[in-house]
């Protein structure tokens, strides 16, 4: 049968005025009363001669500078860094999109051999983005080895020979905003407009909680599609939406209309189905090219996932001690930067009756080795058995299937007995 | 301000025996935790140094990926739980409790691994069987905003002491810890001067050995490399011995992002000794996570003295080590001699 076309690229997901009607799909109909107008910026910028008009402003604009910034990829979260460059910062955007098996292996070839994987990938990343023109580089710091990351890369870098700048968050150790202000406009863009700047970057955060809700609701409901790449299909839609977003109104329009999609979508779920949790480190347990694409591997299985680490779970509504309290019987101090985390919503899952829990890091992660003694024991207390999981530079995803589908194998099987 | 109770209930009076095991910042603070304790009137019991059995026994109660000296901790760790722990006169003594801190940070950029903060929740759950009594107390002066001294008062105040005596405690505490850093500091001054006194002809080699205080003077892990060092006849000084203040001022003009504190110190005396030294030998235990971005950084950033890295691992033999010590030190004398053309 030949597939009607449901929607021209570039379209919004509920945007009925322009779709091609098609007589297999059943047609919704979202009532618009009014114009929608922007909280911050100009509104929904609906067709693409809108976005290009927009983004020709934006150039216009005596705030813009055309420096090129690029980030290195992290999980879903590249609409956010896009927004925070073009809208926070008011820079060119370089867009690298997903690492490549070359990424991994350029990065680790100019990396220390037993320095954490995160590291290497994002050595690759830059590198790639250096020979693509960027202009400035963008790392962020944190209470482990991340703390370091921007200076040993910047240094790594420059003795290749690339000539760019550094907008390293470690070197404003005070953290105190207006110097983080003070710094964006040494090294990216003296023009910045602290206001406007100010008012996108709550819009960043308010993207980070969509596409954290969203990414939930997909971990519950993608292994059991009718429609074998639909989920997919859909979330792809609302990245490239959400990526497009120049406003929160944008955002919100995104958020709505994919959630809407996301729920619409036929699935076929068992009233138990098999249920695994997924913890550990922030970069790898959440960045799909260095994790093996892990939670696509599950959700091909009919698995139920569910992943309470994000970013913001991790940042925007960070509870470290109230997290604490919660595996007080388990633990007395904070043990690192995700560890509590990673405690917590283990011992959650496995009150909650999930079937298997697994664990997430790059091989040589000191908080999360520190971290598994404790799940381990959870493990025996609770009977809910975990996988460990440590990964390196390897390309190669075979033995993590084969290690998978025991996994699976093993879980499925305690639960139906 | 500090956010915990400074006088908690005095829970922890009954312990008079406290067992300290022989690794990690021990190394670094047993001036300080043995003085505090003796003043409070306990008896303070350490274990004998690492051997390999200490190894084997930690490397089972540790998971696999766990670094070589954490490894040798949970085997000092048992030591003591099994009595096997030795008292001032070297008699061995059952301990009533294990001192395990938790120390994550001084203030900014004076950051510990975060082996350091998990230390005593690591122990009690790897062990859980064992059931190990723990006094700890807690460090972290960035997010807590509790400081190394504040964590020790409220310690002093559960082991029984009132809050005036544990004050008195850990300040003679810190001035017993202060005058020992100072010796070490100023005896390497001395060696140094007086090997700088001797005429060129007749000085010996004198090698840096820049590690963590737990791999260099643990005679398990660096105690092969110092060996065949002054085997090969060259002088022996420790990064970690020198002026800690001075090196962490002067580890700003290696880096402003550098977040650890003892990397930091050793960085620093790096720089300020550079000019002293012949040769540089980098040691770390397999796989340290804040030297395995340092050490790439000293190796790019260090110029004008030869550098050797090691890394040292659990290997049964030290024949590797003794053969990379000999060349390096061959590469030397060889130098001093004016290069291989004219040797």
């Amino acid at each position: 049968m030949p597939k009607t076309p449901l929607m021209q690229t570039g379209e919004g997901a509920d945007d009925t005025l322009h779709r091609t009607v098609s007589p297999e799909a059943p047609a919704r109909i979202a009532i618009e009363p009014g114009e929608r107008r922007g909280l911050f910026g100009k509104g929904a910028d609906r067709d693409r001669r809108g976005r290009a008009r927009a983004q020709r402003d934006r150039r216009a604009d005596r705030h813009h500078t055309t420096k090129r910034v690029a980030f290195f990829h992290y999980s879903y979260y590249g609409p956010v860094f896009k927004f925070f460059i073009e809208h926070v910062l008011n820079a060119e955007y370089l867009d690298m999109g997903e690492p490549t098996r070359r990424t991994l292996e350029i990065g680790s070839q100019h990396s220390n051999d037993y320095v954490c994987a995160p590291f290497k990938h994002i050595m690759g990343a830059y590198i790639e983005a250096l020979d693509a023109g960027a202009d400035v580089l963008m790392q962020f710091t944190g209470p482990c080895r991340l703390g370091y990351y921007g200076e040993l890369q910047e240094s790594i870098l420059r003795d290749m020979g690339y000539d760019f700048q550094m907008l390293n968050f470690a070197n404003v150790p005070s953290g105190s905003m207006r110097e983080y202000i003070s710094y964006c406009k040494r090294i990216v863009n003296p023009h910045l407009s602290v206001p406007v700047g100010a008012a996108n970057l709550l819009a960043c955060f308010r993207m980070v909680e969509k596409l954290d809700t969203y990414n939930d609701a997909y971990l519950a409901r993608a292994g059991f599609e009718v429609e074998h790449g639909s989920f997919a299909a859909a979330r792809a839609r609302f990245l490239r939406q959400m990526n497009e977003a120049a406003s929160a109104a944008d955002i919100d329009e995104a958020f709505r209309s994919g959630m809407a999609e996301l729920e619409a979508l036929p699935i076929d779920k068992p009233a138990d189905p098999v249920r695994v949790g997924l913890v550990g480190e922030y970069f790898t347990a959440q960045d799909a090219p260095s994790n093996l694409h892990l939670e696509d591997k599950l959700l091909a299985m009919h698995v139920e996932l569910a992943r309470d680490l994000n970013m913001t779970s991790r940042h925007l509504r960070y509870n470290e001690p109230n997290l604490r309290r919660s595996i007080a019987d388990y633990v007395t101090y904070d043990m690192g930067p995700t560890s509590s985390l990673t405690i917590a919503s283990a011992k959650k899952y496995m009150e909650q009756g999930f079937d298997g829990i697994v664990h997430l890091k790059s091989s040589g992660c000191t908080p999360e080795i520190d971290v598994m003694p404790v799940l381990q024991r959870l493990s025996r207390d609770y009977h809910v058995p975990v996988l460990f999981l440590s990964y390196d530079s390897q390309t190669s995803d075979t033995g993590l299937d084969t290690r998978l589908e025991a996994f699976y194998d093993m879980i499925a099987m305690r639960k139906a007995r | 301000m500090s956010k915990i109770d400074l006088h908690p209930r005095a829970d922890a009076n009954d312990v008079l025996t406290i067992g300290i095991p022989r690794g990690l910042l021990y190394y670094r603070y047993h001036v300080l935790w043995r003085t505090f304790f003796e003043r409070l009137g306990k008896t303070v019991v350490v274990d004998a140094p690492s051997t390999r059995a200490t190894f084997t026994a930690g490397d089972a109660a540790s998971v696999d990926e766990c670094c070589l000296v954490s490894k040798l901790y949970m085997g000092h760790v048992l030591a003591l739980i099994d009595g096997q722990g030795l008292d001032a006169t070297g008699a061995p003594t059952p301990i009533d409790a294990l001192f395990i801190p938790s120390v994550g940070n001084l203030g900014t950029l004076k950051h510990f691994c975060t082996k350091f903060q998990a230390l005593p929740d690591l122990v009690a759950n790897s062990l859980v069987e064992r059931r190990p009594r723990i006094l700890s107390c807690l460090a972290d002066s960035l997010d807590a905003g509790v400081s190394m001294r504040d964590g020790f008062i409220a310690l002093g105040c559960r082991l029984g002491a009132r809050p005036k005596e544990a004050k008195a405690a850990f300040r003679a505490a810190e001035r017993e810890q202060a005058r020992a850093e100072e010796a070490l500091a100023h005896a390497q001054q001395e060696l140094l001067a007086s090997i700088e006194r001797l005429p060129a002809a007749e000085r010996p080699l004198t090698i840096l050995i820049a590690a963590h205080p737990y791999v260099a003077h643990d005679p398990f892990v660096g105690g092969a490399v110092e060996d065949a060092l002054r085997a090969a006849g060259a002088e022996v000084i420790f990064a970690d011995e020198f002026d800690h203040e001075r090196a962490y001022k002067k580890s700003f003009e290696f880096s402003a992002t550098l977040p650890w504190i003892v990397n930091r110190e050793i960085v620093g005396a790096i720089l300020a000794l550079h000019d002293h030294v012949d040769g540089i030998v980098i040691m770390s235990a397999f796989p340290c996570g804040p030297d395995s971005m340092t050490d790439d950084a000293i190796q790019r950033c260090i110029h004008g003295k030869p550098i050797l890295a090691l890394t040292v691992d659990a290997q049964s033999g030290t024949a590797g080590v003794e053969t990379r010590i000999e060349s390096f030190v061959d590469i030397l004398r060889y130098q001093h001699k004016g290069g291989y053309l004219h040797a």
